[in-house]
């Protein structure tokens, strides 16, 4: 009980404190303890047997009700002056309709509904706790370095606001660690309203134009989910007179249909699935911690979260097709999209969105096999994202430019950053490390329950093959080798990525352990039965680990045996491989740019076709929910 | 046969079927074109020399990325005569060809260069058509074993004709045969000088070589696969499939990569998709209906070492239903 | 006949030939010649052929390409001049741009004549190309064989060629290192390699070495070494007395022959050389981690740096004689 109190408060008293500490070495101290308190204590909620019984609070929860909703108005009144500064109707508007709503629910039908618990921890809320409380600490402790550098010479324009930022991080995390934990759905809605707040002031923090209008955007999509998010407060309190989290899931499904499909709405637009998705490829602006954060640990993970705890009353309905194809769509688009572009965060941005696609697809076929692949892919997917993130981060403080095309060259410049995004990269989609597992057993539960939907998966993942390994390819290729960086790391930057390669690294060892303890209970605890990986396979994928981590062995041999020549110029090269001397007698550089496939695929069209699909789709979606289908 | 025979087997056999598989193409190729072509053994002859020959590299570790080609090639082959999980062989395969084309990045050549670009696109466009084969294949057999699979009473060919197409068409893209013959080309006309293996000398592109030759055994065996309830029409066709390879091979020019591409993706949503979609309307409802929630209270059943995903309880009404 | 024999394949150049020979190279892939019965494949690549076919004399633009094709070709390689203009030039040889056959470029094995070469006589030059290739095949199995007979002598003014190429490819990796296309060592010409057998060059100064360079020296203060394998020279290295210290400089060993004791044998071959000398020097740059790494090894500790251009620092070590 207290582990679960503390993981919600420690952060969120920690976010205060740090927003009125100004001296650097303190803020450093406090942050390192609190990553460590946090760390230690989601690790220890780990280790108990869940669920837990959270009956008894500690507290009258009558009070805290009555403050969430305090919290929830100022919220609401901060987000409308907001929206008045920013002349900006729709946040107006929309922080006013849920505002409203929620203090009519709460004055009228729901004021004096009971709930039994308002608290709530399974084995699924350990593992968003772990990845929140290691992945999301991991950030904080690369962002020490990285901001103090990004103010240092990167970004000399920008106003130093750290206390604020800090704050911010860790007010995100704890609002997180509720969102995970909240049973009682106002209260899972205020942590909601919070993370959506702080995701509005971390991609503003720069305060450029371009910066407060992305955070602007992202302000109006998120808010569309939680008019949702309240509807279906007050939706599910109507049929089925709950307002709890578990309770609603043992209701009658043909009730709660209704209100799941608008979570799983509100859920798709915190995912940022199509036609939602520029809000988190605006997002980019911020500083790449908070991009770590949003993509990994947390903000589209509580989207996820959230279709993939409806998933049992979408199961088998035309609402959780349709949540299905809106992810299966967004998995295709995304993976296409990716090829196009050539800024590595845009890249990572759009794979986020289409792996994010593929988790969704799995909440709205919803059936045991589907969940359990789905957090599957929650799990690895956060890990890897987080560590390419960062990896680009430090990339980009030392080169400069984020451009992909400028990483060629990567393994001698930086050789440890590059060894480690490659890690990340073949944790992404190469077997036999994580995504590739949870693909392939997405794939599994999509065929079983509707092959249809497999071909959105087979053309999704053979896009996803093309635009990691030729990013792969550029940082392997050496045209001309760039001199080495001298310093790579920061210390805080250090611990951060060797402690996510390493998490990569034994997420992919350990999953067979993770999937047994703690995601098969999870999904056996929902319906009764659960899947996992056959031995056999388990066993195969083991053996092809360890001939992939024979790989670097061989280097040991690095050089023997062979002769190194200049590269085949047409034999007209200038003494190197990268200078050759043309038809005019002049002598050129070779220069190698990778294939964006622009003659093929316009991202502008495929993103406006994506929004279209899914708009209809989601429309439909809402068409048969009403009608009860 | 036990996996492990069968195993040893392909180890030791695939090679020399592989070898004089190219020393066959080689000489019906010549004779379609009314030259005398060379011996049978050539292929072998090549690889002994190579083996012996220097080992020339522009970056010195690029020879790495083929050796690791190679050996998951082999065990990609391997797992697939074993018996194992059809879409775990896929995953292989594809680790196979990374390690090619990051070699052939690695060798930062322009010529490899491009040759590696073309062998990515080629593997997205074969990647689905590849892995919808193994889908409907599981939708016949309800596995996703090879073993099952070839186990399988039935001939697949009738249940999967479009699937079977499909997979012919990206075959041709596997093969390395025109019209997609893009990242590098075992003739004489060529483009990007030997596209993806233009850097690689000696040693390491007899692996290449070696590796094709075991590949192409492996993609046989799967055709094999779709005849497997006859075995000897199953060779009869794995023949004539590779005859019409070499024809098909003589008698167009090669397609630029866009037209590859689309054509392949076409291919595979109209032969393949098409094909899924007739299979899953004939057999009513999905393969699998979905699992009922009943009372979280009821009985927990934890799988963890029973054989296969499909082999599970499954209760027979779904949600969908009880609710009508 | 043996594996090499049996699976010729070949590169063609036109170095500025009339087109006339090409077409007959051409004809040889004909149904009616059909060279691919007897196994060879024109590859267009010179990493993957044995056979370098060149037909036309050599003009200015293609002397570079000849000789940087022949350097692609992995060993061992045979080079076949197809036609009277690749081998003497033809009648084109007194033209203002034309340079001769291509043996005053690359070393020429089989010489085919005829204007055209006609099919049957270029089939005829590869085929005895391909005993050469056989030949050069058993010498190069010997070479790697013989390792442990390598011979340590002192190097002649007439190894100077040799020497030079072998440093070419011997520092091509520490180029690389360094992201320089050379290093100085890969940019000496004949003629400076030459004067180093008589007088002290400029880089042999130790390090804070202000004053000028004695000259003319003894030759008991200059060592030039080589490593000797079946007649080849797979390795070298100088040594330059000045004073009490000598300074070791230029040490190469043919990449094919890393790693087994070349390297380390030459230094002792070299200090012995030097019996009077107190102390030895020599430097090397400071990415060069197995550089760095050999010559610890071999007793040496670093105590000096210095800034050679803003990629490359040069760090100097010592050792005392024991
Ligand atoms: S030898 Fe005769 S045919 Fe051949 S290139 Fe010279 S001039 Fe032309």
């Amino acid at each position: 009980m207290s582990a679960v109190l503390g993981l919600i408060l420690i952060p969120l008293a920690v976010g205060g404190l740090l927003c009125l500490l100004r001296s650097d070495a303190l803020r450093t101290a406090l942050v390192v303890t609190a990553v460590v308190v946090v760390g230690a204590l989601s690790c220890s909620l780990a280790m108990r047997p869940s669920p837990m019984d959270l009956a008894e609070l500690p507290f009258n929860a009558h009070t805290v009700s009555q403050g969430v909703m305090a919290v929830g108005i100022a919220i609401s009144l901060f987000l409308i002056y907001v929206g008045i500064r920013a002349r900006n109707a729709l946040v107006v508007l929309l922080a006013l309709a849920q505002g409203g709503l929620m203090v009519w629910f709460k004055a009228g039908p729901g004021a004096h509904v009971a709930v039994e618990q308002h608290l709530f921890v399974d084995n699924f809320g350990v593992i968003m706790a772990l990845i929140n409380g290691l992945v999301g600490g991991g950030i904080c402790l690369y962002a020490l370095g990285y901001m103090r550098e990004y103010h240092g010479k990167a970004h000399a324009d920008v106003r130093d606001r750290r206390p604020f930022f800090f704050g911010l991080l860790f007010l995100f995390m704890g609002a997180m660690f509720g969102l995970i934990f909240a049973n009682n759905l106002t209260w899972l809605f205020l942590f909601w309203e919070v993370t959506t707040l702080c995701s509005f002031l971390l991609i503003g923090y720069t305060q450029t134009d371009e910066a407060k209008r992305n955070a602007l955007r992202a302000l109006v999509m998120n808010l569309a989910g939680g008019l949702a998010f309240a509807l279906a407060i007050v939706f599910l309190h109507q049929k089925t007179g709950t307002i709890e989290l578990q309770a609603a899931l043992k209701s009658d499904k043909a009730l709660a249909l209704l209100p799941a499909a608008l979570l799983c709405f509100a859920g798709i637009t915190k995912a940022a699935q199509l036609p939602f998705s520029s809000w988190l490829l605006g997002a980019m602006v911020a500083p790449t911690p908070v991009s770590a954060l949003l993509h990994s640990s947390t903000m589209v993970k509580a989207g996820v979260y959230l279709v993939l705890r409806m998933a049992p009353v979408v199961e088998g309905t035309k609402v959780g097709l349709l949540v299905a194809l809106v992810g299966a769509v967004t998995f295709v688009i995304g993976s296409l999209a990716a090829i196009t572009a050539s800024d590595a965060k845009r890249v990572l941005a759009w794979s986020t969105v289409a792996n994010l696609g593929l988790i969704v697809l799995c909440g709205g076929i919803g059936t045991y096999e589907a969940v359990w692949a789905g957090v599957l892919l929650i799990i690895f997917h956060a890990v890897a994202k987080c560590l390419l993130f960062l990896c680009v981060g430090v990339v980009e403080h030392k080169l400069h430019s984020r451009d992909i095309e400028s990483m060629a060259g990567l393994v001698v410049s930086m050789p440890r950053v590059s060894v480690m995004m490659q890690i990340g990269m073949a944790g992404m989609f190469l077997a036999p490390f994580g995504m590739l597992i949870s693909k392939w057993a997405v794939l599994k539960a999509v065929v079983d329950a509707s092959p249809v939907l497999s071909v959105f998966v087979v053309f999704g993942s053979a896009a996803t093959l093309f635009f990691w390994v030729k990013w792969m390819g550029k940082l392997l290729e050496v045209v001309t080798p760039p001199p080495r960086v001298s310093k790579e790391l920061e210390t805080g930057e250090a611990v951060a990525l060797y402690g996510l390669s390493a998490a990569t690294a034994l997420a992919c060892l350990l999953f067979p352990l993770i999937s047994r303890h703690y995601i098969e209970p999870f999904v056996a605890g929902v319906y009764g039965l659960s899947a996992s990986l056959e031995q056999g396979n388990v066993i195969i994928m083991i053996i092809m680990m360890a001939l992939v981590l024979l790989f670097p062995i061989t280097f040991l041999n690095y050089g023997r045996g062979v002769r190194v020549t200049d590269a085949y110029l047409g034999g007209a090269n200038v003494q190197s491989s990268t200078r050759f001397r043309t038809s005019a007698d002049t002598v050129q550089e070779v220069a190698i740019g990778n294939y964006y496939l622009h003659n093929l695929l316009n991202e502008a069209k495929l993103a406006w076709w994506g929004v279209a699909g899914s708009a209809v789709l989601l429309g439909l979606m809402f068409l048969l929910a009403l009608l009860r289908l | 046969m036990s996996p492990w025979t069968r195993l040893l087997i392909y180890l030791v056999a695939a090679p020399i079927l592989g070898g004089l598989l190219a020393g066959w193409d080689r000489r019906i190729t010549a004779r379609m074109q009314s030259r005398q072509g060379p011996p049978i053994l050539q292929p072998f002859y090549d690889v002994l020399k190579l083996w012996k020959k220097e080992n020339v590299v522009v970056r010195r570790s690029q020879n790495y990325y083929i050796f690791f080609f190679l050996l998951f090639t082999v065990f990609t082959g391997g797992l697939f005569f074993a018996g194992a999980d059809l879409l775990l062989v896929i995953f292989a395969l594809t680790l196979a060809a990374i390690f090619f084309v990051l070699g052939a990045y690695k060798a930062s050549s322009p010529y490899s260069f491009v040759g590696a670009e073309r062998e990515l696109i080629q593997m997205m466009a074969y990647e689905p058509m590849v892995l919808l084969t193994a889908i409907g294949m599981y939708m016949v057999t309800k596995s996703f074993h090879v073993h099952d699979i070839a186990g399988h009473g039935s001939l697949l060919i009738f249940a999967l004709p479009g699937v079977f197409l499909g997979f012919l068409y990206t075959l041709e893209i596997k093969f390395r045969k025109s019209p997609f013959d893009l990242s590098c080309s075992h003739h004489a006309h060529q483009e990007l000088v030997r596209g993806i293996t233009t850097e690689f000398s000696g040693r390491s592109l007899a692996m290449i070589e070696i590796a094709h030759w075991y590949e192409n055994v492996f993609l046989l065996a799967w055709v094999f696969l779709f005849f497997a309830a006859m075995p000897a029409l199953g060779i009869v066709m794995s023949v004539a499939v590779f005859l019409f390879m070499i024809f098909v091979d003589n008698v167009f020019a090669r397609l630029k990569w866009q037209a590859a591409l689309k054509s392949a993706w076409a291919v595979t949503v109209v032969l393949g998709f098409g094909n899924i979609l007739v299979l899953s309307l004939w057999s009513g409802k999905p393969a699998a209906p979905p699992a009922v929630v009943d009372a979280p209270s009821a009985p927990v059943m934890v799988e963890t070492t029973t054989p296969k995903l499909a082999a599970q309880p499954l209760p027979a009404t779904t949600t969908t239903d009880r609710r009508n | 006949m043996s594996r090499f024999a049996k699976s010729p394949w070949l590169i063609h150049y036109d170095a500025s030939s009339c087109n006339g020979c090409d077409i007959e190279v051409l004809a040889c892939l004909t149904p009616k010649f059909d060279v691919e019965r007897l196994g060879v494949v024109n590859t267009g690549n010179p990493k993957h052929a044995d056979i370098f076919l060149v037909t036309g004399a050599v003009n200015e633009q293609s002397r570079e390409v000849i000789r940087n094709i022949y350097h692609q070709l992995p060993e061992p390689k045979v080079v076949v001049a197809v036609g009277v203009c690749a081998s003497s030039g033809g009648i084109f040889a007194e033209c203002y741009n034309i340079a001769g056959g291509v043996d005053g470029v690359i070393p020429v094995d089989v010489y085919v004549p005829g204007c055209a070469a006609r099919p049957e006589a270029i089939i005829d030059g590869v085929v005895q190309a391909l005993d050469v290739l056989e030949r050069k095949q058993k010498e190069m199995t010997a070479l790697a064989n013989s390792l442990d007979k390598a011979l340590f002598q002192r190097a002649t003014k007439a190894d100077a060629p040799e020497i030079l190429a072998l440093q070419k490819i011997a520092y091509q990796s520490e180029a690389e290192i360094y992201g320089e296309d050379s290093l100085p060592a890969q940019q000496q010409t004949l003629a400076e390699l030459e004067a180093d057998f008589e007088s002290v060059p400029d880089m042999a100064k130790p390090f804070g070495w202000d004053g000028p360079l004695p000259v003319p020296v003894g030759p008991a203060q200059i060592v030039f070494l080589k490593a000797v394998v079946n007649g080849k020279i797979i390795g070298s290295v100088r040594g330059y007395q000045l004073g009490d210290t000598v300074c070791l400089r230029r040490l190469s060993v043919h990449p094919y022959f890393w790693r087994r004791g070349i390297g380390r044998q030459l230094v002792r071959e070299l200090e012995a050389a030097f019996p009077a000398a107190k102390r030895f020097e020599i430097f090397t740059g400071r990415e060069s981690s197995r550089s760095l790494g050999h010559f610890r090894k071999l007793g040496y500790q670093e105590f000096a740096t210095t800034q050679f251009n803003p990629k490359v620092t040069w760090v100097y070590m010592q050792k005392d004689r024991a």
